[in-house]
């Protein structure tokens, strides 16, 4: 509900004042931000098998590092809080290419808009992130992996899919609509 | 499950013809003349979020073994009771996260140099709030 409010004060704004937008949104770097797309779609996957591990109720791996397959949720988890990271730190590289394009908060309706809605998606990943690492630290901190863990890491894993789906909108809304 | 997933399409139904409705309205107006986006796409979006879970309950539905106390007719309230899980006994680090927000959010009033007071207290709180069934007297 909040991101759909989000989207609307977008879609206002653009409808508003369109030459803002022919003349802003060619400063986006598309292809750069499908890259960072697809790292953040596959963070979700690698979070799903995560929480395949947790249903096997398999805290850590059984076999070697490299063993893919024997990975448990601790692992999933850890490679998922990377590629998260991965998407923030290069929105926020983003931010600062922009920003030396004179594409601010301040700047226009359209800089106000753009920064919203991917500013408050970022926030939301930034705390999915901590959420990752709260998950890893239960799974450490007890004997047994049992159905309490598994539980908050299934809930995790939904609150990281629709953080996902949301940047899906936005990404189609900002890059491709434009 | 069947009537949770009969509000839906209900719902969806109602959310389409209005959208109808309201596109048609816009164009008839004498003042607007045009499709009014900003409502079009809301009410839509509206409607197909109303499919996505009619749809979903629709699958429940048809995936749960038995019938569910809501469609049956001669179930008591209490059927209905899910089990709700854990709960502890009691806990203080609700009241310190509530204390550490107060005040991130009282620094943006007061002055910024408060913050860091109120991220601490908030970081402090929900490591406790997170594993206090982890360690101490309600370990496991």
């Amino acid at each position: 509900m909040f991101f759909a409010g989000l989207f609307a004060i977008y879609f206002t704004l653009r409808s508003t004042s369109p030459e803002l937008w022919a003349s802003q949104t060619e400063k986006l770097d598309v292809p750069f931000a499908a890259f960072n797309t697809i790292t953040l779609v596959l963070s979700s996957v690698t979070c799903q098998f995560g929480v395949f591990a947790a249903e096997r109720l398999q805290g850590k791996r059984t076999g070697k590092l490299f063993q893919v397959s024997k990975w448990g949720l601790v692992e999933w988890f850890f490679l998922s809080y990377a590629m998260g990271a991965v998407f923030v730190s290069l929105q926020m590289y983003e931010y600062t290419n922009l920003i030396s394009e004179h594409v601010t908060l301040q700047s226009s309706a359209y800089g106000s808009a753009f920064y919203l809605t991917t500013g408050f998606h970022a926030a939301h990943v930034t705390g999915g992130l901590l959420c990752f690492l709260f998950i890893i630290g239960r799974a450490y901190a007890v004997k047994n992996f049992g159905h309490r863990e598994a539980t908050s890491a299934i809930v995790i894993s939904y609150y990281w899919h629709f953080v996902d789906v949301v940047w899906i909108g936005l990404f189609l809304v900002i890059y491709i609509l434009k | 499950m069947r009537a949770q997933s009969n509000i839906f399409w209900i719902l969806a139904v109602f959310f389409f013809v209005a959208d109808a409705g309201y596109t048609v309205w816009s164009l008839l107006s004498t003042e607007f003349q045009k499709v009014e986006w900003t409502g079009t796409l809301g009410i839509g979006l509206a409607g197909i979020m109303s499919v996505f879970l009619g749809y979903y309950m629709n699958r429940s539905h048809f995936a749960q073994s038995g019938e569910l106390p809501e469609d049956r007719l001669d179930a008591n309230i209490d059927d209905g009771d899910p089990e709700i899980g854990f709960f502890n006994p009691f806990s203080w680090w609700p009241i310190f996260l509530a204390a550490g927000c107060t005040i991130v959010f009282l620094s943006l009033a007061v002055g910024i140099w408060l913050i860091f007071f109120g991220v601490a207290l908030t970081a402090i709180a929900l490591v406790g709030w997170v594993y206090e069934n982890y360690r101490g007297v309600y370990k496991h």
